[in-house]
């Protein structure tokens, strides 16, 4: 009879039978890393592992702070808005502005150019 | 996002589930929001891979690997992400560890097994003598 060892839960069993112990499909991580710069030649096999638990953290982290947005503008359902003010309230964030304010030029009917961000304290 | 930008990104259900896990239950995401959420982690892979690979380059690696990427969060002011994920790297480590050896051992069933005894092989005298005497062969002669 084999025995399970102490960490089994991160190598068998887990969230899906796709992800394995992993909420995150490891394949398609590794594919984002290659696709993420020409010098990226080799990745280890542990790399997307921990990126997968990384992405849970930004995740989490992306997520309650849009949530606190939405709670100050009195709403129970997080809006892409939400997203945007948390990455600009949040200095780690710096590098989503970008991405974030291009998301708003999408948005049907135009978008305000001048938002109003009040500075929180999430530490 | 067209289908190719699509399979370049994470799954938006995965990542939809996250956030649900984080938020209370009342709690609703706009279609808009899991599609924004979908591609920031998409970018913060990017970025963070970008990081540590350029580490890799300066020292002439060529392979990224799980210390590559806890440098970079840490470099990138993701300090808190590096230590839990430092924490999660080192037990994927050990779990791999214990797994080759326990592979090992199951692949291996005569390890540690002992040597089978030697056949006793029981002598024949050529002296046929009814009813022998009951001393030992060697004080005869």
């Amino acid at each position: 009879m084999r025995q399970a060892g102490a960490y089994s839960g991160l190598l068998c069993g887990g969230v899906s039978g796709r992800t394995g112990p992993h909420s995150l499909p490891l394949a398609r991580i590794k594919k984002i890393m290659k696709n993420s710069g020409e010098d990226v030649k080799m990745i280890s096999g542990e790399a997307p592992i921990i990126f997968s638990k990384a992405c849970e953290l930004f995740i989490e982290e992306l997520t309650r702070r849009s949530w606190i947005m939405a709670i100050q503008g009195k709403r129970r359902t997080l809006h892409k808005e939400d997203l945007a003010s948390a990455v600009i309230a949040t200095d780690i964030f710096d590098f989503l502005i970008t991405l974030v304010s291009s998301s708003e030029s999408h948005a049907v009917g135009g978008a305000t150019n001048v938002m109003e961000v009040e500075t929180i304290d999430c530490s | 996002m067209d289908q190719d930008e699509q399979d370049r990104a994470l799954p938006i259900a995965n990542v939809s589930r996250i956030m649900k896990q984080i938020l209370p239950p009342s709690a609703k995401i706009s279609k808009e929001g899991k599609q924004v959420m979908q591609e920031c982690v998409t970018e913060f892979i990017s970025f963070v891979t970008g990081e540590a690979s350029d580490k890799c380059h300066k020292e002439n690696r060529k392979t990224v690997n799980g210390d590559d990427i806890c440098w970079a969060l840490s470099s990138l002011g993701f300090d808190n992400y590096a230590e839990a994920i430092g924490r999660y790297l080192h037990k994927y480590r050990q779990a791999e560890r214990e797994k080759i050896n326990h592979d090992k051992k199951y692949e291996n069933p005569h390890i540690n097994r002992a040597p089978p005894p030697p056949l006793l092989l029981s002598r024949v005298t050529r002296d046929k003598v009814e009813n022998p005497p009951p001393s030992p062969p060697n004080q005869s002669g």
